[in-house]
């Protein structure tokens, strides 16, 4: 059974079609990327995932089930806009959040105490959100979709913004949820953490699933038509015809080949001009796809 | 708890603990009392004010001097501190002119008896000259004095002269509906301007409060878990229950310092000088969330089309506009309150809060038309309720515009 079941769902504003024809499914202890330019329609379709917005057509499933608003005390949510009362105190806030969610105020209470412990900011506990830095208070709302210990976890950009250190940390939270069987689901721009933690994607373009499926077999569908080299002297192969670009880091160079064009040819004659240190083919990285899907162009 | 319920309570304990509650709950009634307080300074100098006036009587005839001060110095309720200069020929005038001039009195009352005579030559000057009821007082207390001397220069017994000169004590009867002056109609209109301060200001409260949250993206966590029209409900609820503290709090205030004059109204609750009644204060309080409803529930959706405080501000002249409009037809209901003009907008829900509360304050107002505006008033706080949360559900998640009316009308369409 799939926590979360997207079936053929659209969603048309005014001018223009926001989701079109979008299907996808999460399951349980995996971690799911939705990813796609900025007014793709992620947004649109978590919305319409957790019953804020109605599909025009198409269906969502939760927990196996036609959608109701019953599912959502098992949803926890973290919104692109991060959203918190300015003047309230953080642990109030948390516990009404907690509670609007179903918790009791003391379980509500206790779970933020918890959470905070965990993420390094029980200080935060008893402040005024607005005396809080944007990180600490990205790390609250982090912890408001999580205070009901939710089966579906939906995070919207969570970690734009954040060190390294807490992006680390927050990471390694939801790692830890995939563990207890979560079923995660959170979009971002940042490759580097989709290929990292996600064992599936969505690319959505346009309204339009362009790519979708585990973040390994994607990977295998792109040819590898990447180098990446290192060498000491005469560096005139890199204009050699094979050769769609180079760019040239100094010490370093990628080079994307032409289609059909013969690696070890051109290992050879680079080997001939100057002295090389490191020749390692690359499978593509999800930023290429990703750049290539969306724009058709095979470099960048 | 239900979501609502939640979210009201969150609102109301948010906003009851801010400084700003605080601060208009005290500045409101202040505001007030300076309001009233300036009104009975004009009316009558101050007698409400700091201190007593002092004045100074001076005469040739000490007796008859001393006559007229204990006429005008009698009783708790004497607002003046009269002096005796008697007896005293011009001298002493001149000198005391002076005084008067450089302030030391506020009044001076020259008694000029002639030799042979019984009757004074008087000449009132003073601070106070240009002012009628004090000019009364003093006439009074004069003819008062003059009755006694002539009484006991016939040879009538003290008790027989004090039984001439004693103030017959005249009962006064309010009649309804007739052509009343601002005065005596100062504690319901004062109570019709703080209705209209109060439902206006947790109105915008209200609309503000929507945008706020709709600025911060606090909506959009909180529609992960509660329906938009449990969000809006809490939010009247809580906003609505601030109000009814503050109002109440005003209520108790006024009953605290109104509470000697309750005790001698024989157990009808009056507050105080400013005619208040028990069914009035009733009134007020239902009329206060009858319009708060119907004009937050405006206010609500006209914050969900908007997209920031700024606007808020640009646009709460469309929601103020009926009830400035109310207020200023205020003299014309309050003279004919039974007439066309006021029974009409008493029946027009947006003006039924203020303008029904000083037509009941007024006159009797015929039962069918308290019903029927009530009615009304229901009606159009259903309809407002039922527009509002519409237009609340989608609006509140659109951000970094403002909705035109086409698109409104399309979203009241749509859902």
């Amino acid at each position: 059974m799939s926590v979360v079941e997207l079936d053929h769902i659209s969603k048309r504003y005014e001018q223009k079609i926001a989701v079109d024809d979008l299907s996808l499914k999460i399951d349980a202890g995996t971690i799911f990327g939705l990813l796609g330019p900025n007014g793709a329609g992620k947004t649109s379709s978590i919305r319409m995932m957790i019953g804020i917005t109605l599909p025009d057509s198409g269906r969502v499933r939760l927990f196996g089930e036609p959608f109701t608003r019953r599912h959502l005390r098992r949803v926890g949510y973290l919104p692109e806009e991060r959203g918190l009362y300015a003047k309230m105190q953080v642990l109030d806030q948390l516990v009404f959040l907690g509670r609007l969610h179903g918790l009791d105020a003391a379980s509500a209470a206790r779970s933020a105490k918890q959470w905070c412990e965990k993420l390094e900011i029980a200080e935060a506990l008893g402040k005024k959100t607005e005396e809080l830095s944007k990180g600490m208070q990205q790390k609250i709302q982090f912890i408001a979709a999580l205070l009901h210990d939710p089966e579906l976890v939906i995070m919207d950009e969570p970690f734009a913004g954040l060190d390294p250190i807490n992006s680390h940390l927050l990471e390694s939270a939801l790692l830890e949820l995939r563990q207890a069987g979560k079923a995660i689901l959170f979009s971002t721009h940042r490759m580097d953490q989709i290929e990292k933690m996600c064992d599936s994607i969505a690319l959505v373009n346009q309204g339009r699933e362009v790519l979708s499926g585990g973040v390994r077999e994607i990977k295998s569908r792109y040819p590898r038509n990447r180098i990446a080299l290192e060498f000491e002297g005469d560096g005139s192969f890199l204009s050699d015809p094979m050769i769609a670009e180079a760019r040239n880091y100094g010490n370093h160079v990628q080079i994307s080949l032409k289609d059909g064009a013969d690696a070890q040819e051109l290992l050879r004659r680079a080997a001939s001009q100057a002295r090389i240190y490191k020749f390692e083919w690359m499978e593509p990285s999800l930023e290429e796809i990703f750049i290539h899907t969306v724009t058709g162009r095979a470099d960048a | 708890m239900p979501d609502a319920l939640l979210i009201a309570r969150r609102e109301y304990l948010q906003r009851v603990r801010s400084k700003a509650f605080l601060f208009t709950t005290l500045l409101f009634p202040l505001l007030i009392a300076l309001i009233v307080g300036g009104g009975f300074f004009a009316s009558s100098q101050g007698r409400s004010g700091s201190g007593k006036l002092t004045m100074v009587i001076v005469s040739n005839d000490a007796a008859l001097a001393q006559s007229v001060q204990s006429e005008l110095d009698t009783g708790a309720q004497s607002s003046l501190s009269v002096g005796v200069v008697a007896p005293a020929g011009p001298g002493e005038r001149r000198k005391i002119e002076g005084e008067v001039a450089h302030g030391e009195y506020d009044g001076l009352l020259w008694l000029d008896v002639p030799p042979g005579s019984l009757r004074p030559r008087a000449l009132y000057e003073g601070h106070l000259s240009g002012n009628q009821s004090s000019v009364a007082t003093v006439r009074n207390a004069l003819t008062r004095a003059m009755t006694r001397r002539v009484l006991a220069a016939q040879g009538l017994p003290p008790l027989e002269i004090e039984e001439a000169v004693a103030p017959v004590n005249l009962r006064t009867i309010d009649l309804k509906g007739r052509g009343r002056s601002f005065m005596n109609f100062l504690g319901p209109y004062l109570m019709a301007l703080m209705l209209y301060f109060s439902v206006i200001y947790y109105g915008m409260n209200v609309a503000r409060s929507v945008v706020q949250e709709k600025t911060s993206r606090v909506f959009e966590v909180l529609l992960a878990s509660t329906r938009p029209e449990s969000l809006m409900a809490g939010k009247l609820l809580g906003v609505g229950a601030v109000g009814l503290t503050q109002v109440a709090i005003w209520v108790a205030l006024a009953l605290l310092r109104a509470g000697p004059a309750m005790a001698t109204a024989g157990g009808k609750a009056s507050l105080g000088a400013l005619g208040i009644t028990f069914s009035q204060t009733a009134f007020f309080v239902l009329f206060f969330l009858l319009g708060f409803l119907l004009y937050s529930a405006i206010a609500a959706g006209f914050g969900a089309c908007l997209d920031s405080e700024q606007e808020v501000q640009q646009f709460s002249f469309i929601i103020v506009l009926p009830m400035v409009a109310c207020l200023v037809l205020t003299p014309s209901v309050i003279e004919n309150p039974g007439g066309m003009l006021s029974v009409v907008l008493s029946l027009l829900p947006p003006c039924t809060p203020i303008i029904m509360f000083l037509r009941l304050s007024a006159q009797t107002v015929p039962l069918w038309q308290l019903a029927l505006s009530l009615v009304l008033m229901f009606a159009a706080i259903w309809a407002a309720l039922w527009v509002a949360a519409r237009i609340y559900r989608v609006g509140i998640l659109m951000y970094g515009k403002r909705a035109a009316p086409s698109e409104i009308l399309r979203w009241l369409r749509s859902s």
